[in-house]
């Protein structure tokens, strides 16, 4: 891995000394400020909850209104501001105590307690600069993400070289996320040290990552990008409230629900490699077809393969459909096991069916209204595209979801 | 070895010598061209980052941030 390391970064110094010195009119790299309101509206439901040990629902819906405004500070200059909330319910995360409702506590039944919603509040602010051959482009971003159980700093920045007559560009970037966990045990667990069970010390979960992207056009028609991703992560990987049943332990129950023998346990370092392509083809004026596929590794044991495909079809000058389909695939983690079937014996385990092997497939359908004359005026704002999309994801292990998303961009006049 | 070498192969294939001038990208600069996505494909890719083990490669989040794997 170091080598293939060693060869991509010889290879982008090497590449950023062919520059491109022609120099062009020099235009605004954003004209206006812009914003974009968006939405989506996400269902699912399972019966291999990891709260309850990888038995029980998955039940979930999250809804997330998001602003994205991109404001030109002056020709060369941008600054982003991006704020969103996710506000979900889960069955799922209800059962982290499953005997606060009115009902006979059940791993496939919602409990009604403090759990079973919560509200993920994230923020962004990312500034870029462009140089004035427009050749080269620096970024940077801060990010502050906070829920009930969990929080998050991040910091990150980029570089993008173009040249080859801007028919070529590569990009460095990196960022820092340090993120806190507040432990949440499941309830029959607490307090753990009164159990006789080892509790979790470390409340941290530091990622790095590091990546790296190469674009190139390969004809008047066609155009692709490599990108190579490396993270390291630190910490807390676990998720805490997340049962695990023993199958050399007797099972215990009170009422309907399975009492934990343990809570999930994994390493405390993960080191994961992407390595992922895009290849888009313009057919003719109506029809483009856009491809996508990742291959995907890290030291848990997971391997996996990600492929898709978009055909947007214009209709008219103002509407476009967007037929697409993706296919995933996934080796299991080395620590995983199915319900009731992990061994106390062993130092690591979780029976979080995510970490599991499995396939799915997603199937999508999207539709765009665009004007570029942004014609529609809403006070100072004109309309410049509307989206919508819809995806419904099936796993061959059962899990399904489906997800509606919007997005309406305007441009300030 | 292998996977180096094919990095190698991808590499050389990418640099390949065709240069189109500013004037013949139209066909490129169709907004459906895009190597990056759009806006309103941060769902689907949030959704698959707590859903699947596999993040990356693909402009979403690469891990952190988020309760998610």
């Amino acid at each position: 891995m170091k080598q293939a390391v060693s060869i991509l970064s010889l290879f982008f110094v090497l590449t950023i000394y062919a520059q491109d010195t022609t120099n062009t009119y020099k235009k605004r790299v954003l004209e206006s400020a812009e914003v974009d309101f968006l939405t989506s509206y996400y269902s699912q439901d399972g019966s291999n909850a990891a709260v309850s040990g990888g038995k029980g629902t998955e039940e979930l819906t999250d809804f997330t209104p998001t602003i994205v405004v991109a404001v030109p500070l002056n020709d060369d200059d941008i600054l982003t501001v991006d704020v969103g909330i996710s506000a979900y319910t889960s069955a799922s995360s209800s059962n982290v105590d499953p005997f606060d409702g009115d009902g006979e506590a059940d791993p496939f039944v919602a409990s009604s307690g403090a759990s079973a919603s919560d509200v993920w509040v994230n923020g962004v602010i990312g500034y870029s600069h462009s140089s004035d051959s427009r050749n080269d482009i620096v970024g940077g971003k801060i990010s502050i993400s906070s829920e009930y159980d969990y929080f998050s700093v991040g910091f990150g920045g980029s570089y993008s070289k173009l040249f080859n007559e801007k028919n070529t560009e590569v990009s460095v970037n990196a960022n820092v996320y340090l993120d806190t966990w507040k432990i949440i045990y499941p309830i029959e667990l607490r307090p753990i040290e009164a159990i006789g069970l080892e509790p979790l010390n470390e409340k941290n979960r530091n990622s790095y990552s590091l990546g790296f992207s190469f674009s190139q056009i390969l004809s008047k028609k066609l155009q692709g990008l490599l990108s190579f991703d490396l993270v390291q992560q630190e910490g807390l990987l676990s998720t805490p409230f997340h049962r695990v049943y023993f199958s050399d332990k007797p099972d215990l129950f009170a009422e309907n629900f399975q009492l934990a023998d343990d809570i999930e346990r994994l390493p405390e370092n993960r080191f994961k490699t992407a390595l992922g392509g895009r290849l888009n083809y313009y057919i003719n004026e109506i029809v483009v077809i856009r491809t996508y596929y990742r291959y995907y590794f890290d030291d848990w044991g997971i391997a996996s393969h990600t492929a898709s495909i978009e055909v947007p079809i214009k209709l008219g000058d103002k509407f476009t459909i967007y037929p697409s389909y993706r296919y995933y695939d996934q080796t299991a983690a080395d620590y995983f096991n199915a319900y009731n079937e992990a061994l106390s014996t062993d130092e690591f385990y979780t029976s979080d069916y995510d970490l599991s092997e499995f396939s799915a497939n997603q199937f999508g359908f999207g539709i765009t209204y665009t004007d570029i004359f942004t014609k529609l005026k809403v006070w100072r704002m004109g309309l410049k595209s509307v989206d919508l999309k819809f995806n419904q994801y099936e796993r061959d292990s059962g899990l399904k979801f489906s997800l509606i998303s919007g997005g309406v961009k305007f441009v300030m006049d | 070895m292998k996977k180096i070498l094919a990095l190698c192969f991808i590499s050389l294939f990418f640099t390949s010598c065709v240069v189109v001038k500013e004037y013949e990208k139209v066909n490129l600069n169709d907004p459906d061209m895009a190597l990056s996505d759009k806006g309103v494909k941060r769902f689907e890719t949030n959704a698959h980052a707590y859903r699947e083990a596999a993040s990356g490669a693909n402009g979403g989040k690469t891990g952190g941030g988020c309760g998610c794997n």
